[in-house]
C-alpha cells in the first residue's frame, strides 16, 4: 500500500512539474527563431528604453509601449527567450537631451552593464553613439540621422542598428518614385520643411539634394523649419511656394505634417502642392490628428500624403506578422484603441522579435546569460540577418547599420463600407463624435513593392 | 564729456534710437524691397494673430507680477491643464454627474475658503450661497451643449488650479523673499505637469473647438485674392483672429479693472509692498487669490484658443516661453506693455520668417535678439516701471 502511496505522490510531483510546461503555448511555425541550445529558464532580461514618452514623439512612443507590453505577454507566455522572462523597463526624457543623458548614465554604470538597450531618437543616437561604443552597449532604435548610426563620415558604423531605412536614404527613394512618375508630377521641384535638430533636418543632406537632381527632382537649396509648438506655419510654407515648390517634404511626426497640410489648405494650395515626407507622417496619428484640418474634398487634409512605409501595414491581413499582431490586438479586454494601432506598435512587436532571436543566438553561441555581455551581442547583430515577424528585413553584414529597403505609400482614409478608399468626406467611413466634430479612419497604401534603398550616407555607395 | 552728454541726454537718447532705426532700416531695406507687397501684408497680419495668443500668455503672467510680484513659472502648465479640462468637457459625451459635482465643489470651496478657511462656512447664507453656486456650475457641467460645457469646465479647472496654487504654494511664502515665490512657481509647474500626464496622458488630442465656425459658414480662413501690385493670396486664419480678438477684449477689460476698481488697485498696492498693504488693512491673501484665479482662467483661454489651432500637447507649455520675451519686452507689470510686447514679438517672428528664409531667424533668434536690444535701452521694458530704490 505504502509502495503505491509512494508511487501516487512521485506521479503528482511529475504532473506539477511537467504542467507548466504542456500548458505553455506555442508559437506559431512561421516565427523560425533558432533553437534554443541552452535553458535560460529561472532568468529575466529587461528591454530597457528610454525615449520621449511624454514630449512630441508621445503620439509614436507611447503605443511603442504598449507594443513592447502585448508582445512580452505574448513571447513570455511561449516560453520567453529559452525559458528566459522579458520584462519593460522605461524611462521618459521628455526629448530633452540631457534626461537622455542623465538615463544612459544611469543604466550604463549599472552592474552587470546592459547588454543591450533600445532608443528612439535621432538625437538621442548621436548623442549617445561614441558613449555607446565606449561602454560597449549595442542598441536598437526605430530612427535613421546618418551621424547616429555611422558618424559624421558616414562610414563608420556604430553599435546602434536601425529598424528603419536611413531618413537620408528615404528621401532618396521619394525621389526616386518622383522622379519615375513624370505625368503625375511634371518638373517637380521639393521644398523641405521640418521641425529644427537631429530628427528634422536629418534627410536634407547634400547627397540627398544631388540624387535627387539626378532624379530628375529639384530640391530647393535653402529648407525651411518650424516649432512643434508653432501657431501658425503660413510664412514658411509661401517661402517655399514662392521660390516654385510644388511638393514640400517634412521630416516631422504627428502634428508636424498636420502643421504642413493646414498650411497648405489655408492658402487654397491643395490642387498645385502635393504633401510628402519620412516614414512617420504615414503614421496613424497624423491621419487621426487631421480631423480638425479638412480640405475642400471633406476629408482630412492628409489625405494624398506620400510617404516611406518601410515596414508591413495593419490593411495587409495576409501577412502572418500582422494577422498575428491583429488577432492579439483585438482580443485584448477592451481591444486595442485606434491611436495605438499605429507604425510603433507594430515596431514594439518587431523589436521584442528581435529580442527573443538575438538573445537566443547569443546565449547559443556563449553558452549561457551570464556569459552575454554587449561585447557579445553586439557580435550577434553585426552579422544579423532576420525578418522580426516578417514586418521588415534586416541584414546587418558588412557594416551596415540599417534596413536599406523601402516602399513609397500614400495615405487615404477609408471608404463607408471598408472596400476601398474615401473619394470625399460623402463616401468616407466616420465616426461622429461627441465634440461634435468626425473621425475618419486612415489607411496606407502601398504604391510600390518593397525595393533596395539608395545609399546617400557621405561617401555612399549611389552619391552622384 | 560725460557732462556734457548728461546735460543733453534728452536730445541724444531719442537721437540714438532715430539712427538705430536708420540703421535697422538700410539693413532690411534690400531684403524687403525684394519681397511682394502681399508677402509683407500677409506676414504683418500672421505677426499681429500669432501676437494676440502671446500677450493673451503675457497678459496673465503680468497680472500675477502686477498682484504679487512674482514670475510665474507655471503659467504655461496652467495654460495646458486648463486647454485638457476644456477638452474633457467638451469632447466627452456622457459627463459624469460625480466628475461634474466634485470639480464644482473643489472650485467654490477653495474660492469660499479663500476668505476665512473653512468656517466661513458656518455662517448660514454664506453656506447657502456656496451651495447653491456648486449645483448651479454642476448643472452647468451637465448640460448637453459640449461648447457650454467646455467653457465652464475650463474656467472652473483653471480657477480651481489658480486657487490651489496660490493657497498652497505660494500664501505660505507671503513675507518670505520674492525669490522663495518664484522658486515655488517652477516646482508648481513640475506638480502640473505630472498631474496633467497623470489624467490626461501624454498623447497629442485634437482640439475641435473651432469646427462649429465652419459648420456655421463662416470661412476658415478667410481668404482674399490682391491684384495688380498686392497680386498673391492674402489668408486670415479665422482661429487665430478670434484669439486676437479675445486678447484686445481680455485686455481693455483688464486696463479698466486696474484703474477704475478698488480690486485693481489693491492689486497694484500689494504688488509694491504685501508687508504694508497688509498694514493699511487691505486683504492681500484674497487679493492674491483674485490675481492666481484670474491669471490661471486666462491661461486656459490661451490654452484653449492655442490647442485649437494647433493640437493639445505635452509641448504646449514651451509656448509660454515665447511669450517671455513679450513679458519682458512690454514691461514686468504693465498690462498694456503685455499687449504691445506679445503683438511685436509676433511680428519680428514673422518678418524674420519672411526676410530670412531658410534660416531658424524666426523661430529661435529674432524675438531674443530684439528683447536684448530693447532691454540694454530700456531695462524695465517698454512700459514698464523705472524703479528707484533709496540707499
Amino acid at each position: 500500500m505504502r509502495k503505491y502511496l509512494v508511487l501516487l505522490i512521485l506521479a503528482a510531483l511529475t504532473g506539477l512539474l511537467v504542467l507548466p510546461v504542456s500548458a505553455q503555448e506555442a508559437l506559431p511555425d512561421w516565427i523560425e527563431h533558432s533553437a534554443c541550445e541552452v535553458d535560460l529558464t529561472g532568468s529575466t532580461i529587461p528591454i530597457i528604453h528610454f525615449g520621449d514618452i511624454s514630449g512630441s514623439f508621445a503620439f509614436i512612443t507611447q503605443p511603442l509601449l504598449v507594443g513592447f507590453a502585448d508582445a512580452i505577454d505574448y513571447f513570455n507566455a511561449r516560453g520567453g527567450i529559452c525559458g528566459a522572462t522579458m520584462i519593460q523597463d522605461n524611462r521618459d526624457t521628455g526629448g530633452d537631451l540631457s534626461q537622455t543623458q542623465a538615463a544612459y548614465d544611469d543604466y550604463s554604470s549599472r552592474e552587470p552593464k546592459p547588454s543591450m538597450m533600445v532608443l528612439y531618437a535621432s538625437a538621442d543616437a548621436e548623442l549617445l553613439r561614441e558613449q555607446l561604443i565606449e561602454d560597449g552597449i549595442p542598441a536598437l532604435i526605430s530612427a535613421g540621422s546618418v551621424e547616429g548610426l555611422y558618424g559624421e563620415d558616414g562610414q563608420s558604423p556604430g553599435w546602434i542598428y536601425a529598424a528603419n531605412p536611413l531618413y537620408v536614404d528615404q528621401f532618396g527613394n521619394f525621389c526616386e518614385y518622383i522622379g519615375a512618375n513624370a505625368e503625375q508630377f511634371p518638373a517637380p521641384v521639393v521644398g523641405y520643411i521640418s521641425w529644427p535638430g537631429a530628427f528634422g533636418e536629418a534627410a536634407f543632406t547634400p547627397e540627398a539634394i544631388a540624387y535627387c537632381a539626378a532624379q530628375g527632382v529639384t530640391v530647393l537649396p535653402e529648407n525651411e523649419s518650424f516649432l512643434p509648438i508653432s501657431t501658425d506655419i503660413t510664412t514658411q510654407v509661401q517661402n517655399l511656394v514662392d521660390q516654385g515648390a510644388t511638393i514640400l517634404y517634412t521630416n516631422t511626426l504627428a502634428s508636424g505634417p498636420v502643421a504642413v497640410a493646414r498650411a497648405v489648405v489655408d492658402l487654397g494650395l491643395e490642387d498645385t502642392v502635393q504633401i510628402a515626407g519620412v516614414n512617420w507622417t504615414l503614421d496613424t496619428s497624423v491621419g487621426l490628428l487631421s480631423r480638425t484640418v479638412i480640405g475642400a474634398d471633406g476629408l482630412p487634409a492628409v489625405d494624398g500624403l506620400i510617404g516611406s512605409m518601410p515596414f508591413r501595414w495593419w490593411t495587409e491581413r495576409d501577412q502572418p506578422g500582422i494577422q498575428l499582431i491583429t488577432e492579439v490586438a483585438d482580443s485584448k479586454e477592451p481591444p486595442l484603441e485606434p491611436q495605438n494601432r499605429n507604425i510603433a506598435y507594430l515596431l514594439g512587436w518587431s523589436i521584442v522579435d528581435l529580442y527573443v532571436e538575438i538573445y537566443t543566438q547569443t546565449a547559443n553561441r556563449v553558452g549561457g546569460l551570464d556569459a552575454i555581455d554587449g561585447a557579445a551581442v553586439n557580435e550577434t547583430l553585426s552579422n544579423f540577418s532576420y525578418s522580426p515577424l516578417g514586418l521588415y528585413d534586416l541584414n546587418f553584414a558588412d557594416g551596415v547599420r540599417d534596413a536599406v529597403t523601402n516602399r513609397i505609400a500614400i495615405m487615404r482614409f477609408a471608404n463607408a463600407d471598408m472596400s476601398g478608399v474615401a473619394t470625399s468626406g460623402s463616401d468616407a467611413l466616420t465616426l461622429p463624435l461627441a465634440d461634435g466634430t468626425t473621425a475618419f479612419l486612415p489607411i496606407v497604401v502601398p504604391v510600390t513593392e518593397f525595393e533596395e534603398t539608395p545609399d546617400l550616407r557621405p561617401g555612399g555607395a549611389d552619391v552622384p | 564729456m560725460a557732462s556734457l552728454v548728461k546735460q543733453n541726454q534728452k536730445i541724444i537718447t531719442p537721437l540714438l534710437w532715430i539712427i538705430g532705426l536708420i540703421v535697422l532700416v538700410a539693413l532690411f531695406a534690400p531684403a524687403i524691397a525684394e519681397q511682394r507687397p502681399a508677402r509683407l501684408v500677409q506676414s504683418g497680419i500672421t505677426g499681429l494673430l500669432v501676437g494676440g495668443v502671446y500677450s493673451l500668455i503675457a497678459l496673465g503672467i503680468v497680472i500675477i507680477n502686477k498682484a504679487s510680484g512674482v514670475f510665474n513659472f507655471a503659467h504655461g502648465w496652467m495654460m495646458l491643464f486648463g486647454g485638457f479640462m476644456f477638452y474633457s468637457f467638451f469632447s466627452v459625451a456622457n459627463i459624469s454627474p460625480f466628475a461634474a459635482g466634485g470639480l464644482a465643489l473643489l472650485t467654490v470651496l477653495l474660492a469660499v475658503t479663500m476668505v476665512g478657511a473653512l468656517r466661513a462656512l458656518r455662517d448660514g447664507r454664506t453656506l447657502l450661497v456656496a451651495a447653491a453656486a456648486v449645483v448651479g456650475v454642476t448643472l452647468l457641467l451637465l448640460v448637453p451643449i459640449p461648447m457650454l460645457r467646455g467653457v465652464v469646465g475650463a474656467i472652473c479647472g483653471g480657477a480651481l488650479i489658480g486657487l490651489a496654487v496660490e493657497r498652497f504654494a505660494i500664501r505660505p511664502l507671503i513675507g518670505q523673499p520674492l525669490f522663495a515665490m518664484v522658486l515655488m512657481t517652477l516646482a508648481a509647474s513640475e506638480l502640473l505637469q505630472g498631474i496633467t500626464q497623470m489624467i490626461w496622458g501624454s498623447v497629442e488630442l485634437p482640439l475641435a473647438v473651432f469646427s462649429p465656425l465652419r459648420e456655421m459658414g463662416i470661412p476658415t480662413p478667410f481668404r482674399f485674392e490682391g491684384t495688380g501690385a498686392f497680386e498673391g493670396t492674402i489668408i486670415v486664419r479665422t482661429e487665430l483672429l478670434a484669439a486676437f480678438i479675445l486678447a484686445l477684449l481680455s485686455f481693455a477689460a483688464f486696463v479698466a479693472f486696474f484703474r477704475f476698481t478698488s480690486v485693481g488697485l489693491a492689486m497694484r498696492a500689494t504688488a509694491e509692498n504685501q508687508k504694508l498693504a497688509q498694514a493699511v488693512g487691505l486683504r492681500v491673501r484674497v487679493i492674491l487669490g483674485v490675481a492666481w484665479a484670474i491669471a490661471a482662467v486666462l491661461a486656459a483661454v490661451a490654452g484653449i484658443l492655442q490647442g485649437g489651432a494647433t493640437s493639445l500637447s505635452l509641448n504646449l507649455p514651451l509656448l509660454a516661453l515665447r511669450a517671455f520675451p513679450a513679458v519682458l519686452l512690454g514691461g514686468l507689470e504693465s498690462v498694456p506693455g503685455a499687449l504691445v510686447g506679445g503683438l511685436v514679438i509676433g511680428l519680428v517672428q514673422e518678418y524674420a520668417n519672411l526676410l530670412f528664409p531658410g534660416t531658424q531667424a524666426g523661430t529661435e533668434l529674432a524675438p531674443y535678439v530684439l528683447l536684448m536690444i530693447v532691454l540694454v535701452i530700456r531695462p524695465d521694458g517698454l512700459f514698464g516701471q523705472k524703479r528707484i530704490e533709496r540707499i
